[in-house]
């Protein structure tokens, strides 16, 4: 079963419950798909044995033969090249490695090199956490080239736990496609509810099973608990808004560490998950 | 000598635009003659890479000088490799910016205004 754990913005506790669940689970893949900010390594402080490197092909440019004709930046529909004076100018971070610059240059003035985009790391955290992670090279937008090479590593019959991007972009759909189900995390404010109706329009169309859990209950109202009741749309779990455990987090212990009967809770979501999945 | 002004309308009556690659018009103007056209900024819905784009076609049409708001690093290498003049944080009608550059008002930008991806909102 793959179950993804998202968000409609950042900070809101999707890799907190993405973590917790893991460790409470004890035996599952944990894959952290957020590859712009991966950050789930330092609360699972994986042991990374393997780092596999992301690359992709880029065009470089022959000076002595180009004659600047400009057709390459015509072409390029994603504007990581420019013909100025007398001189391509690459723009390496626009780059998709389309090799289209290399098909329409008359004069054979193009090639094309492999250039790493970021990694793949592989490890294990205790108890039985098989951990991946994806690390895309800052200023390389590059994020779902990236994140399907990590599709690669999903195996079968076995649990997985996907840490997604937050929002509702790209690479949050890429993340998610795949899923069985998807726990959406929110906090009860009013943004968290007009968040949280995007990503379930989202999951809707792309025929995800979901659920939501409450993160920092307690502050603002009780819009988001109120919409989930009238739309038949499950609760999983209340996570109070308490200072201890932001004081456990911020030293990158987990909710278990400060009291385990949080095990049993997310244990008990698994059970109701269960019950929900597509298939 | 052609003048590419990011503008805010498509008359000598509009403002400078504070956003280079992301302008909705540029006018052409053209110190000789004083004929000037407008062209839309097809940049502008660009998902990366607009001053680039902007860049481009301002080297395409022979423009010697720039005027505008901002211009971010990419779009600056661009039109400085082409050797064209950029004037920046300028403001106030195009009519004006063109007057001032006429009396030699201006002084040349030598870098960039703002990061990447500046004005992208
Ligand atoms: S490979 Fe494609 S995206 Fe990259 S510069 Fe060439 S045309 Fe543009
Ligand atoms: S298409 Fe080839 S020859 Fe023309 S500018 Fe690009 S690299 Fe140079």
């Amino acid at each position: 079963m793959i179950l993804s754990v998202a968000s409609g913005k950042g900070g809101t506790g999707k890799t907190t419950v993405a973590v917790n669940l893991a460790l409470s689970v004890g035996f599952c893949q944990f894959m952290d798909y957020d590859v712009e900010a991966p950050n789930a390594a330092f609360f699972l402080k994986p042991d990374i044995k393997h780092i596999q490197k992301v690359e992709m092909k880029h065009p470089y440019f022959l000076k002595e033969v180009c004659n600047a004709c400009g057709k390459c930046a015509e072409f390029c529909n994603f504007n990581a090249v420019a013909v100025a004076g007398d001189e391509v100018i690459f723009f390496p971070e626009l780059c998709h490695g389309c090799g289209g610059c290399l098909l329409v240059c008359p004069e054979g003035a193009v090639r094309e090199k492999d250039v790493e985009i970021g990694k793949i790391k592989k490890g294990f955290s205790k108890p039985g956490i098989n951990f991946y992670m994806g690390d895309l090279k800052p200023g390389y937008m590059r994020t779902i080239s990236v994140q399907a090479a990590l599709d690669k590593f999903i195996e079968k019959d076995i649990l997985i736990i996907i840490d997604c991007p937050p929002g509702t972009s790209c690479p949050m759909v890429f993340s998610v496609k795949d899923s069985d189900y998807c726990i959406l995390v929110t906090e009860p404010t009013p943004y968290g509810l007009n968040d949280l109706l995007i990503s379930i329009e989202v999951l809707k169309d792309m025929g995800i099973p979901y659920g939501v859990i409450i993160n920092r209950d307690g502050i603002g109202n009780d819009e988001v608990e109120n919409y989930c009741r009238k739309n038949n749309i499950k609760i999983l779990l209340k996570i109070p808004n308490d200072m201890e455990v932001a004081k456990y987090y911020s030293r990158g212990e987990s909710m278990l560490d400060y009291d385990i009967s949080w095990k049993g809770k997310f244990e008990n979501i698994l059970k109701e998950i269960k019950k929900d999945v597509r298939k | 000598m052609k003048v590419g002004i990011s503008s805010t309308g498509t008359s000598l009556e509009s403002n400078v635009d504070m956003r280079f690659g992301r302008c909705p018009y540029f006018i052409i103007y053209d110190t000789e003659s004083n004929d000037f056209e407008h062209i839309e900024n097809q940049s502008r819905q660009a998902m990366g890479g607009a001053g680039i784009q902007a860049a481009q076609m301002i080297i395409d049409k022979k423009v010697g000088v720039v005027i505008t708001g901002n211009v971010g690093p990419n779009a600056h290498r661009v039109l400085g490799s082409a050797n064209i003049k950029i004037y920046s944080g300028i403001t106030g009608t195009v009519k004006d910016a063109i007057e001032k550059l006429k009396k030699d008002e201006f002084k040349e930008t030598a870098g960039p205004d703002v990061p990447s991806h500046f004005g992208t909102g």
